[in-house]
């Protein structure tokens, strides 16, 4: 037995599965990397996401690559229970004593284990937020939701979020809108720390921000992340991303984890051939 | 300088095979590593010698779990005496031991474009698991020693020359010091006089006990640091010995980048 002291896992994924369409016998079979492909030809069906594994320490970022369609977002949205999944058991050390599987909560239960332990960061700010809503009250939101009800104490708490997420405080009760992309995305990440979650999911964070604006965003998260041992996966095609963020990562194509690896090691020596040709694009 | 009383080895590699198969280029394969053996104890300091492509980054790499070993065995010895072989062991166990037990330390600095200077060595250390004020004030000591001045501390990595940042990245490498220490060409960018610095701070270590395994492009750092060479050719050891016996057989085009 192994005497290094590693720590213990806060997020557990096994057999995670999305199935768009009927399932049928053989659909697992004709869909997948090695056929080239996630549709069923017979049914229609997609294979978003299949058999998915993996586990994720307080403090640690798992990143999850691979080009549009791969399920990777997919795979994302399951574990927040914006979508329903097919298949699988997601446990969250922190709520129920890990003796829950999340994806069979009722869902009363589920939107409290949602406000309490886990949070979404989208590409897109206007998923996570309501533009028309100020930043502070774009905070307020998640705050009252779990029960907060002080007004001077949803306040201080927005202010003090805002300030951590470097948003100019004499901007805090103009609505979002009004903000640029990098600012919007700092507003969403405020909002994403308003309960202190246990679980962070990260969704292309930086895509579609300026490359300075993005460095900037980045660099926040990291700091966060580092400062409160947040469990997190992050979803990105960018490799400099997930370098940035993550120690470890997997690897998705046509809906199946193809490769799991130390972060450096996929960049430096990727295994499968989806791998290697995904990190060369990405080096060329 | 070599220890009277026989050690057990921090690193005991043996048979070390790397191979890549390169799937998109019609599937061929290039072997990097062929069956290397080698030990290296605290407090020795093993110099990697060969011509460029002989294989001494790779072994490096392969080491520190960057590639992943196709065969063999690499087997390191934990502060409690216990040993885990690095090719086997899961990617989470890695994590936990580089940066605290095998640190590396390479001529490129791994890029966080918006960390300050003093930030990222004190980062560095609290991944060691040190608190934030020892941290800062082993993270302070080590760049004076490394002639970083404090006029340095608050600004952004990025905007580092090419020898400022190596010595950034040797003073975060090596904050706390680790069991054992991998370093590619650490100093291959320095002007003399930094250059002298670094080499003393990892003469020090060596001497304080820590396993060096280390590739340099010249000579006299080598005959400087190395308490043991093992020449390489084509990922193959060709020779392995104390360094009075291996440096008068090297020349200075055996040690090329």
């Amino acid at each position: 037995m192994s005497k290094i002291v590693i720590p213990d896992s806060v997020l557990k994924v096994s057999g995670l599965g999305k199935i768009y369409g009927p399932i049928t016998d053989g659909a697992i079979e004709r869909t997948g990397s090695h056929v080239g492909t996630a549709r069923d030809y017979q049914t229609g069906s997609i294979v978003a996401a299949w058999d998915v594994n993996f586990e994720v320490a307080a403090g640690e970022a798992l990143g999850i690559v691979g080009e549009s369609g791969s399920g990777k977002s997919t795979v994302l949205r399951c574990i927040a229970g914006d979508i329903d999944s097919s298949a699988g058991d997601v446990r969250l050390a922190t709520f129920e004593n890990g003796e829950s599987n999340l994806l069979s909560l009722d869902a009363a239960t589920r939107r409290k284990m949602r406000i309490d332990q886990v949070s979404v960061v989208y590409q897109d700010p206007a998923e996570g937020l309501a533009l028309g809503v100020t930043a502070g009250g774009n905070i307020a939101d998640p705050l009252t939701a779990a029960g907060w009800r002080n007004f001077e104490g949803i306040r201080a708490r927005a202010r003090d979020l805002l300030q951590r997420t470097e948003v100019p405080l004499d901007r805090m009760d103009d609505i979002v809108r009004s903000f640029s992309g990098g600012m919007r995305q700092r507003v969403q990440i405020a909002r994403a720390l308003a309960n202190n979650p246990r679980l962070v999911l990260l969704d292309e964070p930086t895509t579609g921000l300026d490359a300075s604006v993005a460095a900037g965003v980045l660099d926040l998260i990291r700091g966060l992340l580092e400062e409160f041992e947040l469990a997190a996966i992050v979803v990105s095609h960018d490799f400099s991303v997930i370098e940035m963020l993550t120690e470890r990562c997997i690897v998705m194509h046509h809906g199946r984890v193809v490769e799991n690896a130390l972060t450096d090691q996929l960049l430096e020596d990727p295994h499968h051939p989806y791998s290697q040709k995904l990190v060369s694009a990405a080096r060329a | 300088m070599s220890t009277a009383i026989a050690t057990k080895p921090i690193l005991d590699v043996r048979n070390l095979t790397k191979s890549f198969v390169l799937h998109n280029i019609d599937g061929r394969t290039v072997t990097g590593l062929h069956n290397v053996s080698f030990t290296v104890e605290p407090g020795q300091h093993l110099a990697l010698a060969g011509t460029s492509g002989a294989g001494k980054s790779t072994l490096l790499r392969a080491i520190y779990r960057t590639y992943a070993p196709s065969s063999g065995e690499v087997w390191f010895r934990l502060s409690d005496d216990s040993v885990v072989n690095l090719a086997q062991i899961s990617d989470p166990e890695i994590v936990a031991l580089r940066g605290r037990q095998i640190g590396y330390v390479s001529q490129f600095l791994r890029a966080q474009p918006r960390r300050s200077v003093l930030d990222l060595v004190i980062r560095a250390g609290v991944s060691r698991g040190m608190n934030v004020a020892d941290a800062r004030e082993l993270g302070i000591l080590s760049l004076r020693r490394l002639n970083i001045g404090e006029q340095l501390w608050d600004v952004h990595t990025s905007v580092l020359s090419g020898g400022e940042k190596q010595r950034v990245n040797i003073a975060a490498g090596l904050i706390s010091p680790p069991r054992l220490l991998l370093l590619d060409e650490p100093v291959s960018a320095l002007d003399p006089e930094n250059r002298e610095s670094a080499i003393q701070l990892i003469s020090e270590l060596t001497h304080q006990g820590v396993a060096v395994l280390a590739v340099f492009h010249d000579l006299d750092a080598i005959a400087r640091l190395a308490t043991q060479i093992v020449v390489m050719q084509k990922g193959r050891i060709i020779n392995n010995g104390p360094v009075d016996q291996i440096l008068p057989l090297l020349h200075p085009g055996d040690v090329q980048p």
